[in-house]
């Protein structure tokens, strides 16, 4: 294939510029790694900056030898699972429908969902309604309440809608019902969508603390953001607490911050790479015999 | 009827319905307060007064909010618990908060009907919202059956103070902690080392606070010497006592009290507060004071101090023992030492600002309903107003975790540790056995109060004890609407005058224009606030 | 095989010509019966929405009463628009939902481009494993908690932080960005950019391997550069998906950042820095006036409902795409 010399210096620029931004995007994230393994004057003296200077690694032992850590980690873990699960469920089936131009009442009911996104009732009503029905301090308050995000559902319906209408039609002369085309065609070629909305609900379910804060008063129960977000109020408003003002106690809130963000973000960063394989291109070829 | 209608309607039907029945619910207790409690005595004692330990004739349950910190984890095991069962027959069904959150789901537990019995951690001025809906109870009505709380009030003379808290109907709601004398805590502090070293005495007053500053900057051109934390609030607010004001932290509703006429005036249309603004212009326009103060995080202005690229700092008695354990890190040992100086005099004279009310605690109306209503209140009394209680609260059981020796000195048992007490052990008295927790231990006589302080905090209290307290405002009983105008005047005035301020301070604006200022405020609505707080004042 | 456009044009296949127009053909019973199965894909989702979102919404009437905290939740008595008039007549208000919108604005003018030329930028790019890498590197800030986000700003910002180093380097003088109203909107948008860019790649290369390979196969041969692929290809290609986010965006615009504006303004740059929601914030910290805040709410709401509604209409009008 030829290239012409305009394609060749545009794609030495584009480097270059992809390079710049990875850096600017990259270096705030290694200076944070880096404090989270440094000692606490080397970190107030300001001089850390990619590499962690006066390896120390008392935060990060502090809170892994913290039980109560692990456990509101495998808390998180099982929210976002489950979670993300229902979200999934609940986006796609919706999502599959709405996509249908056909379905008499479409516009009615894309309103309702889209009418949802812009109002809602307030967190005492949404408290009330929550306790009343008995889901306090259960994983249900956790799980249920953001579960469909209108955001992603019209994303990934606006993605459904613009699948070719032959592949479904090819599958119902086959014999598919509805159900089957959902299932057979329609989603084995949606991965990348998929993909993504697994992703987003993922992430969002892994960070959020405010359901938890809102609907959980056992300890036992809650998420490890909010482990980690107390642990960082703790540090920071020392004075307010009666903090114990010892040497453990200011290294502690000298890297807290950037301990709890590395410790918070690890997981996702593992994540992503197994994800990141359904955004090859290619994913619909073949699929339709012309 | 088509689908759609049908559809439609049954969901109005249904919203309705749960409206209706919602609307029609009326939690609302009655206004007038149940005095006669006869049947309300389940599980209390018949006679108890100042001085006798409390213990309920039946065992009882009380639920109770706790703020959960996490330097002191909230643990239900704490030796904290069962003693208090075992000497009161009460037991505390707690709904644990964190802390850096409580005041938001305490307002959202108390709004949606779920608040527990007990409210603590609550700071006077806080229970305003919940009262026109009766949601909280007005325990003025029932202190008679408080007698610690009443000695307490009589003996330190704060019933000053106490009335400030009264609402239009002339009944209070917030238990307050009690202080025997002022607490002050927040000051500057200073590299005490480099002033010897340069034979500068420690400052006084401002204007001497002023001139080291300048003798500083002589000697080492280089460094800005006073850069704050806090965002500068910390200084303007305990500043601003010493010079006659309201400042900072402490500007609060921005209206001063003028004893000779009787009547308030907006704060920063006083002279008292302009001439505080000029004189931290001054500091800043000498290039004594970092302009930054005002706007940089606290970790930025820590630091400069801990390296040395500036000498004072605000702090208070924490954070200082906080940047001196840094600091032995950064600088090293032996080439530094760092001490708050007493809080500088100011054209006030020897006066600061502050109030001997602390933090306290509301009771939800639901207990009025309680037939262990009494009790509760006995309870209250002992635990967090009689000696004892405070004592149990703070230092925990005697012989266990600590002990007492014959003129009162209070020690702790050889192997707990708090607050850099008694550093050689390993159990901490906070952590470990739940007392000297913010949500139990608070107030209390000075003795008590100091019994925890390190030496060189406890000298510094006793050197400010010659301070006067500034004079007590008196209430403002806003009626529920008043209050509602009132805080919507209040807030954008306030940010008008904290813009001001630090651009005046900061040279943004020329202080010549203060007086144009005044008009501003005036423009603002600040005349409208005043005479509304004036008119409410005097009925 | 046409491009990857919106199919209105099928629908009209649906009717069968030779049957009379009778109304039974598209009546209720009639589609029921036909697509019962997707209907039955609708009941989960809307039953979600009538429990988890509208019957809550029912508590949006203490904006039309009074409410009080501990009391009725559903408020104690009617007070009409009481509480829209007090925000209307407040000056405060106004001059805040000024920097709201402008604010919103900007993020939208900056934050939803650049996304779009990363994702075509990357997408350009030949080594594999270089792609992968700038990609997973580009999301990572959308992770930084918003605390170290606003530190970090402060800190980069600050008299001598790295910004005015490379300021008095090149021989000028710093300038305190912080305490500067006129600053704030550049700082924030831009650490809004910083934060967003990659994360909002992610939905458009996703979208990118939808486009079919032949298309830019029929491209080449047809002659057209990499350039020209780029601008007949691959752009028509993620169309549907720009102006769905673009919609999607205009909507919520006015929910500019709580938290960072909370941690990053102060009272010098209250002027531009002053949103809606922190003004409701240190009002609400007084006074929880839940009805003020819930009038404001609604307020907001009606504001974003409009301007979806208008962006879905204009949108098809002139695109022929939209949301619905």
């Amino acid at each position: 294939m030829k290239v012409s010399r305009s394609y060749k210096t545009f794609t030495v620029v584009n480097v270059v510029v992809l390079l710049v931004i990875v850096f600017v995007t990259l270096y705030p994230f290694i200076n944070i790694i880096a404090q989270s393994f440094s000692s606490e004057s080397f970190i107030r003296s300001g001089v850390v900056n990619l590499f962690p200077r006066g390896f120390n690694v008392d935060t990060y032992r502090l809170i892994l030898a913290d039980d109560t850590f692990w456990i509101n980690y495998r808390n998180t873990v099982t929210y976002t699972v489950v979670g993300t699960a229902i979200s999934m469920v609940l986006t796609t089936t919706f999502a599959y429908a709405l996509a249908k131009k056909r379905l008499k009442g479409r516009g009615f009911f894309i309103g309702i969902a889209v009418f949802t996104m812009f109002f809602n009732g307030g967190l005492i009503p949404n408290y009330v309604l929550i306790s009343s029905m008995g889901l306090t301090n259960t994983i249900w308050a956790i799980v249920l309440p953001n579960a469909l995000n209108i955001f992603n559902l019209l994303i990934m319906k606006s993605f459904f809608e613009n699948m070719p209408d032959e592949l479904e039609e090819a599958a119902s002369i086959d014999g598919l019902n509805t159900y089957g085309i959902l299932w057979r065609i329609v989603l084995p070629l949606s991965k990348a969508v998929l993909a993504t909305m697994i992703l987003f609900y993922a992430v969002a379910n892994w960070n959020s603390w405010f359901q938890a804060f809102l609907y959980l008063d056992k300890q036992e129960l809650y998420p490890v953001t909010m482990y980690l977000r107390n642990m960082i109020a703790g540090a920071t408003t020392g004075s307010a607490a009666g903090a114990v003002a010892d040497a453990d106690s200011t290294q502690i809130a000298s890297n807290i911050k950037s301990v709890t963000m590395v410790l918070t973000v690890l997981p996702i960063l593992l994540i992503y790479p197994f994800v990141q394989k359904y955004f090859v291109s290619g994913v619909m070829l073949g699929s339709v015999k012309q | 009827m088509k689908p759609p209608a049908l559809r439609v309607a049954a969901a109005l039907m249904l919203f309705g319905l749960t409206g209706a029945l919602l609307t029609a619910c009326d939690g609302r207790p009655s206004e007038d307060a149940e005095l006669n409690l006869d049947d309300k005595m389940v599980g209390a004692m018949e006679e108890y007064g100042v001085g006798d330990a409390f213990t309920a004739t039946e065992a009882l349950e009380f639920t109770t909010m706790f703020s959960d910190s996490p330097t002191y984890p909230y643990d239900s095991d704490w030796a904290f618990y069962q003693k208090l069962q075992e000497m009161t027959n009460v037991s505390l069904d707690t709904t644990v908060i964190p802390a850096s959150d409580y005041a938001q789901k305490r307002s959202l537990l108390i709004s949606s009907g779920n608040s527990p019995l007990i409210i603590p951690k609550t700071y006077p001025g806080e229970e305003n919202p919940f009262i026109s809906s009766g949601a909280i109870l007005p325990i003025s009505d029932y202190v008679e059956y408080m007698p610690n709380y009443e000695e307490k009030l009589e003996k330190w003379e704060l019933d000053e103070e106490v009335d400030a808290l009264r609402q239009e109907n002339g009944k209070y709601y917030v238990l307050p902690g009690l202080h025997e004398e002022l607490w002050p805590d927040y000051s500057i502090a200073v590299r005490t080392d480099i002033y010897e070293e340069n034979g500068i005495a420690l400052p006084e007053t401002w204007d001497e606070f002023a001139d080291s500053l300048e003798q500083l900057k002589t000697i080492y051109p280089d460094v800005t010497p006073y850069s704050d934390r806090f965002k500068g609030n910390s200084v303007l607010n305990f500043g601003a006592g010493t010079f006659g004001t309201y400042g900072g932290w402490g500007y609060g509703d921005g209206l001063t009290y003028n004893a000779d006429s009787d009547d308030f005036a907006y704060t920063a249309a006083s002279d008292e507060y302009k001439t505080m603004v000029e004189y931290f212009h001054d500091l800043v326009e000498r290039g004594l004071m970092d302009p930054e103060s005002f706007t940089q995080d606290d970790d930025s202005a820590i630091q400069k101090f801990v390296t040395g690229d500036s000498f004072a700092i605000g702090a208070n008695s924490q954070t200082i023992v906080s940047n001196r354990a840094t600091m032995t890190e950064t600088l090293g040992a032996d080439n530094f030492s760092i001490a708050k100086i007493q809080v500088p005099k100011g054209p006030a004279g020897d006066v600061i600002g502050g109030s001997r009310l602390e933090n306290g605690l509301m009771l939800s109306s639901a207990a009025a309903k309680s037939e262990n209503f009494v009790a509760l209140l006995q309870f209250i009394d002992w635990l967090y107003y009689s000696d004892e209680g405070q004592e149990f609260a703070k230092w925990g059981i005697e012989g266990e975790t600590f002990t007492k020796a014959a003129d009162g000195t209070r020690t702790l048992a050889t192997d707990v540790t708090f607050n850099g007490l008694n550093p050689a052990g390993t159990q901490d008295l906070r952590n470990v056995y739940g007392f000297s927790g913010g949500n139990f231990a608070y107030g209390g006589t000075t003795d008590l109060l100091r019994s925890t302080m390190l030496p060189e905090e406890v000298e510094w209290q006793i050197a400010m004890e010659s301070r006067e307290q500034a004079k007590v405002e008196p209430a403002i009983p806003y009626s529920e609407i008043e209050r509602e105008q009132v805080t919507l005047l209040s807030t954008p005035l306030k940010d008008y005058v904290d813009q001001n301020t630090l651009r005046f301070i900061l040279g943004q604006r020329d202080l010549s224009e203060y007086d144009t200022f005044i008009s501003e405020l005036e423009g603002k609505g600040a005349t409208t606030y005043v005479d509304l707080a004036n008119a409410t004042y005097s009925k | 095989m046409s491009a990857i456009l919106t199919r209105e044009a099928s629908v009209a296949k649906e009717d069968p010509p030779r049957t009379p127009p009778r109304k039974r053909a598209t009546g209720w019973r009639f589609m029921l019966r036909r697509d019962w199965q997707l209907y039955s894909l609708l009941v989960l989702p809307i039953l979600f929405l009538l429990i988890f979102r509208y019957l809550p919404m029912i508590g949006n009437v203490i904006a039309f009463r009074k409410f009080q905290p501990g009391g009725n939740i559903f408020g104690e008595y009617w007070v009409g628009l009481d509480y829209f008039k007090l925000f209307i007549n407040d000056p405060t208000f106004w001059s805040v939902f000024q920097n709201t919108i402008t604010l919103g604005a900007l993020t939208l003018l900056f934050s939803f481009p650049m996304p779009i030329i990363f994702a075509l930028l990357l997408n350009e790019l030949r080594f594999t494993k270089l792609k992968k890498f700038v990609q997973s590197a580009s999301y990572l800030p959308h992770f930084l908690s918003v605390v170290i986000i606003a530190g970090m700003t402060l800190q980069l910002v600050s008299l001598n932080g790295t910004i005015n180093q490379i300021i008095t380097r090149i021989g000028g003088d710093p300038i305190s960005f912080m305490q500067s109203a006129e600053w704030f909107r550049t700082i924030y948008v831009a650490s809004d950019v910083w934060q967003t860019m990659g994360w909002g790649a992610i939905l458009y290369l996703a979208a990118l391997t939808t486009i079919d390979e032949t298309l830019y196969e029929a491209a080449r041969i047809d002659g057209a550069n990499r350039w020209q692929q780029t601008l007949h290809v691959t752009l028509p290609g993620i169309a549907p998906m720009i102006v769905t986010l673009l919609i999607l965006n205009i909507g919520t615009f006015m929910a500019v950042g709580f938290e960072k504006i909370l941690l990053l303004y102060n009272p010098l740059i209250y002027t531009t820095a002053d949103v809606i929601s922190t003004y409701l914030y240190r009002i609400g910290l007084q006074s929880s006036n839940f009805s003020y805040a819930t009038a404001i709410g609604i307020f907001e709401s009606v504001i974003g409902l409009t301007l979806i509604l208008s962006a879905n209409f204009i949108s098809r009008r002139i695109v022929g795409t939209s949301l619905w």
